[in-house]
């Protein structure tokens, strides 16, 4: 059992109020929403979360059953995917999963790459060769979703993971986002898609931050 | 306090330096100089020294307060590497007949000031407040690096014509009573100086 | 299963080489201007032959911007293609640090191995000692490999790129510099210098490795 705890956080960036006064608890198996118009700090929200950058104020916290998760062991169960996140563009969709997966100690072999392509709807004969910088945007985003799956990670931090994505591909993710939530993932996920909205059972609505 | 204090301090030093310091024998009028060039050289190595230091403590503790002091140390420094390196180099030409010698203390005197300059530009280079204190203190640590070498390699590869240090490797004091009462006095008068406009500078930084 | 460090070193360093062999265009970029300047030495000197002292500076300062072309990319790259935000998610900082240090070590070291003989053959430079030499440059290398890839962390980020890399490592490095310039002036038939200077070059590498591998941390994590 996993939670993300946020107690009476604030995160400004020069000088103006991103995120102010925020507290809400993330539990695992269940997807959590944080909703709220563009630059009311979802994405800013996500980063705290994993800890890629502190408040500046308050406090940000991941706990396993009563232990606080630090450094390395937090860094291993975390997997991030979001718009700024992008794959090496001169390496194949195989040794970019290949390089990732790796650093968590996940080997990859032909089973379980063929697996992580079909899960996120792209067929790996056809992209055997092409190196991720000739993928469409869509493409990439749906890679990007395979190597959380694949990652063993059990917290899931998704900023708007539907976006340049065509219908199948939508329902694709939400119905990957349940099958994680039954895993007892932890999934927090930001977004604007009122369809992704509706399947969170929790949300942190930021618009009144 | 502390500015009255130095206004008066500064006034005995000069007082002292211009008309109760006798003209050396070798140098004779000269030796006045030395009076700027030895605490500005102090300074430099002091604000240096204390630039890391608060570097260290600012990525151990993320007080925003001690990157400002480190920051303002590295502006003062590098102004008072400035002044030692034009004072020595005045002293230089008057002496030994050219600007520049490559002598160890030159040599040292050189680094430092390419250190704080690059430090300097790093900083006006970074935009993102966090970024720039955090990139800034890791500058600061990692050319402090360089200071075994200044200190044991350059004397051995660079001859050099510099007087000895005024405590020199004997112990003993080669100099007059009142000279040496007036260093010291500068010396002191320079790093309350640096005390001063450092204290000054950082409070006005940390605000920003 | 977490990967030993050793595994994720190996693992970061196979994938610059995978990355950076298929850049060509930063490798055509990289020795063409190691040769060029090279070549503008050459012409500038015109056949005039140099002293020892003159030629191990000039093949100094030739190494320290031809790697500067080098270096400066280490973590460039990454920012310019957005991937900087994936290896800090996936990859630990000092898998990070060591496989990028090791795969700039192996870029130096090719360009090197290419601008070293069209130096001594363009400027008539006899080497004397040639083990001397190697070892010097080797040491230098590595020197510069651990420095340039710690600043390059450092000015990500910045607004000014061009000449910052430059003016950040130049002081750093210099604990390098001066003593593998004595050395090689010894190694092409100068003055003979004591041994010492290199074990002090080789000293002071290690202790730029070990302050670089303390000091990236902090770049590398927010905590």
């Amino acid at each position: 059992m996993k939670t993300i705890a946020f107690e009476e956080a604030e995160k400004s960036f020069s000088g103006r109020k991103i995120l102010r006064n925020l507290s809400a608890v993330c539990l695992s198996g269940q997807i959590t929403a944080a909703v709220g118009p563009n630059g009311s700090g979802k994405s800013t929200l996500l980063k705290l979360a994993g800890h890629f950058m502190l408040p500046d104020s308050g406090s940000v916290t991941v706990r396993e059953e009563d232990a606080v998760l630090k450094g390395e062991a937090l860094r291993m169960s975390i997997a991030y995917m979001s718009p700024e996140l992008r794959l090496y563009p001169r390496l194949t969709a195989r040794e970019n999963l290949s390089f990732f997966l790796g650093l968590r100690g996940v080997p990859i072999d032909d089973r379980l790459y063929g697996d992580v392509l079909n899960r996120v709807g792209m067929l790996p004969e056809t992209i055997e060769r092409t190196r991720v910088g000739e993928f469409s945007t869509g493409m990439r985003q749906r890679l990007l979703f395979g190597l959380m799956l694949a990652s063993n990670a059990d917290i899931w931090l998704l900023d708007e993971p539907g976006a340049n994505l065509d219908d199948e591909g939508r329902a694709m993710m939400l119905r990957e986002m349940r099958r994680g939530a039954e895993e007892n993932k932890l999934i927090l996920l930001a977004t604007n898609d009122s369809r992704e909205r509706g399947a969170a059972d929790e949300a942190i609505d930021l618009s009144e931050h | 306090m502390l500015g009255l204090c130095i206004a008066v301090l500064t006034v005995v030093v000069l007082g002292a330096v211009c008309f109760a310091v006798p003209p050396a024998e070798g140098l004779g009028e000269l030796v006045r100089i030395a009076f700027l060039h030895i605490p500005a050289a102090w300074v430099s190595v002091i604000a240096f020294f204390m630039s890391a230091w608060w570097a260290a403590s600012y990525l151990r503790k993320g007080e925003i307060r001690d990157d400002a002091r480190s920051f303002s140390s590295a502006r003062l420094g590098f102004i008072f590497t400035l002044l030692a390196a034009v004072s020595g180099a005045v002293f230089s030409k008057l002496t030994w007949g050219a600007y520049w010698n490559w002598d160890p203390r030159q040599t040292t005197i050189l680094v430092l000031l390419l250190i704080y300059g690059a430090y300097l530009t790093l900083r006006s280079a970074m935009e993102e407040h966090a970024r720039r204190a955090r990139v800034s203190a890791v500058y600061s640590l990692f050319s402090f690096l360089t200071v075994p070498f200044l200190v044991f390699i350059v004397p051995r590869l660079y001859f050099s014509l510099h007087p000895t240090p005024v405590l020199n490797g004997s112990g003993s004091v080669d100099m007059e009573p009142v000279m040496l009462l007036t260093l010291f006095a500068a010396v002191a008068d320079a790093t309350l100086i640096y005390v001063w406009l450092l204290l000054k500078s950082s409070r006005k930084e940390e605000k920003i | 299963m977490r990967p030993s460090t050793f595994q994720s070193i190996k693992l970061v360093l196979r994938k610059e080489i995978t990355t950076g062999l298929r850049f060509r265009a930063a490798w055509a970029a990289m020795l063409m201007f190691s040769f060029t300047s090279l070549v503008c030495i050459s012409f500038a000197l015109a056949g005039t032959a140099a002293e020892p002292k003159l030629l191990a500076a000039l093949l100094w300062v030739l190494l320290f911007f031809s790697s500067l072309a080098g270096s400066d990319r280490v973590f460039s790259d990454e920012e310019a293609d957005g991937t900087l935000m994936a290896l800090r998610v996936y990859a630990p900082s000092q898998a990070v640090l060591f496989g990028k240090l090791l795969y700039e070590f192996f870029v130096l070291t090719v360009i090197t191995v290419f601008l070293l003989p069209l130096f001594i053959v363009l400027l008539g430079a006899e080497t004397k000692e040639m083990l001397l030499l190697l070892c010097t440059v080797g040491a230098g290398l590595w020197g510069i490999s651990a420095a340039g890839t710690l600043l390059s962390a450092l000015i990500v980020g910045a607004g000014v790129r061009s000449g910052l890399f430059s003016v950040l490592m130049l002081p750093v490095i210099l604990p390098v510099f001066i003593p593998a310039i004595r050395l090689t002036e010894a190694a092409f038939g100068g003055t003979v210098v004591s041994l010492n200077f290199l074990g002090g070059i080789l000293l002071y590498d290690m202790i730029l490795s070990v302050g670089a591998s303390i000091l990236f941390d902090y770049i590398w994590y927010a905590e």
